[in-house]
């Protein structure tokens, strides 16, 4: 393992600083989600699928590069995105841990996406009101983009929801997993309450927690699945299960450390600077 | 100073500077370029609206619009900036623009053209509906008895749809 980012020196922004670390939490979530999408290139179930999860996929590690370009500023070199993204150690991450989970079966990975999409809508639309005039309109410009990945996402619940027993048992089983686990995607960065911090993302992360819940508890409900939300922000930080919390801090499950990672930043760490 | 570095031939330009992925069409059509700006010393800042944040044609149309603009006399130094407001929406795609798409094979937003619209002129078409309501009649024969086959497609600007009254699969310019 190399030594990666020791941060200001190398870059020209600290990224122990809460602004970074609300950055990098947005981007982190958007590169390892992403980089997990790309597993259904060429073996998804329908050639549509294949289409969407390497839209998903390339979508993802844009957005990340779009996020990491506005932690940088004036220092976005290409040289110092691929740094960021590819040049730090597992613990240097602030993605949710949920973000880095095998992709399992189609019905979790659909669970999954189905979570995500409405955080994204969540979290960028808190975004779009950001003091940061260049940072808002990436958000709202992204909010145009999501449309797609939310009807995609809402098609496939239903679909699953109404589709017979077997899509029924398989979605109820996964949103079972996925849940509790996506409830780390509400945990805060160091630093969240700092003016820096809170100017990139107004209110933080835990106060997204209400809105997720007004949203899909009535579909959860009809799959038998709103039990499976805590009902408020209080209940939420007690019920993060421990092997699904502390991503934001840095802490990461084997499948970040010893799956995602080794194989994401295996070009760059063998050959640093390389371009296509 | 030459001529050149006024900012209205800079802007015709960038503006002809075909799409990489869909060379039927310029920049201009797709009204992606936003300004041109030409400081002391032949100093030239171009800012373009990308048509998807995604976009991965992107360094190749900066690229494009570097090496256009550089061959032009009196112009030292070229950079590009993507922007992102104002958001791009399908609806800067003037009438020309759409008329090419759709020679192209691929539907463009906002419907049929209704009339001619001369060469160099821009017209703005209302915003597209929404993505679950936006129909497309079919780039080949006319038809608007289509469907869409799949939210994704080819590039991420794109989806795909079908046509059942000619039996063919085609592309459209996504509504967002």
């Amino acid at each position: 393992m190399t030594g990666g980012v020791r941060g200001a020196a190398e870059l020209g922004v600290d990224l122990a600083a809460p602004r970074s670390q609300v950055l990098l939490a947005i981007a982190d979530d958007a590169l390892i989600g992403g980089h997990r999408a790309s597993h259904w290139t060429g073996v998804a179930p329908t050639i549509e699928e294949d289409l969407a999860f390497s839209t998903l996929a390339q979508d993802g590690i844009t957005q990340a590069d779009l996020w990491y370009r506005t932690l940088l500023g004036e220092n976005a070199t290409d040289e110092a995105v691929d740094a960021l993204a590819f040049g730090r150690t597992p613990d240097q991450y602030r993605n949710a841990i949920v973000c880095e989970r095998p992709p399992r079966d189609f019905a979790y990975t659909l669970a999954r996406h189905w979570v995500v999409v409405h955080v994204d809508r969540l979290r960028l639309t808190a975004m779009s009101r950001s003091s940061e005039g260049d940072l808002a309109a990436v958000a709202v410009r992204l909010l145009h983009e999501l449309r797609y990945h939310e009807q995609h996402a809402a098609h496939w619940f239903d679909r699953l929801a109404h589709g017979g027993d077997e899509p029924r048992r398989r979605l109820e089983a996964a949103l079972e997993q996925v849940l509790p686990e996506s409830l780390g995607l509400f945990e805060p960065v160091d630093g969240e309450e700092d003016p820096a911090a809170r100017a990139v993302l107004p209110g933080g992360h835990l106060e997204l927690y209400p809105g997720f819940v007004e949203v899909v508890a009535s579909q959860l409900d009809a799959v038998g699945c709103a039990h499976l939300l805590p009902a408020s922000v209080e209940e939420l930080v007690s019920a993060i299960p421990s092997d699904a919390s502390g991503g934001r801090r840095g802490r990461h499950s084997h499948d970040l450390v010893e799956d995602v990672w080794p194989e994401m930043t295996a070009l760059y760490r063998e050959h640093p600077g390389a371009r296509w | 100073m030459s001529r050149t570095t006024d900012v209205r031939a800079i802007r015709e330009t960038v503006a002809a500077v075909p799409d990489p992925e869909l060379p039927a069409v310029t920049l201009g059509m797709l009204g992606m370029l936003h300004d041109v700006q030409v400081a002391d010393g032949g100093r030239v800042h171009v800012e373009l609206l990308p048509t998807y944040s995604g976009c991965p044609a992107i360094a190749m149309i900066e690229r494009d619009v570097v090496a256009a603009v550089e061959a032009l006399s009196g112009v030292t130094h070229v950079d590009v900036r993507f922007r992102f407001d104002p958001p791009w929406s399908p609806d800067r795609i003037d009438a020309m623009g759409r008329e090419r798409l759709r020679e192209f094979g691929v539907a463009p937003p906002g419907g049929p053209l209704s009339d001619a619209v001369e060469p160099g002129t821009r017209r703005t078409l209302p915003i597209a509906p929404a993505a679950s309501d936006s129909p497309r009649p079919c780039p080949y024969c006319g038809s608007s008895a289509t469907t869409r086959d799949s939210l994704y497609g080819p590039t991420p600007c794109r989806d795909l749809r079908f046509c059942t009254a000619c039996q063919q699969p085609f592309e459209a310019f996504r509504p967002a």
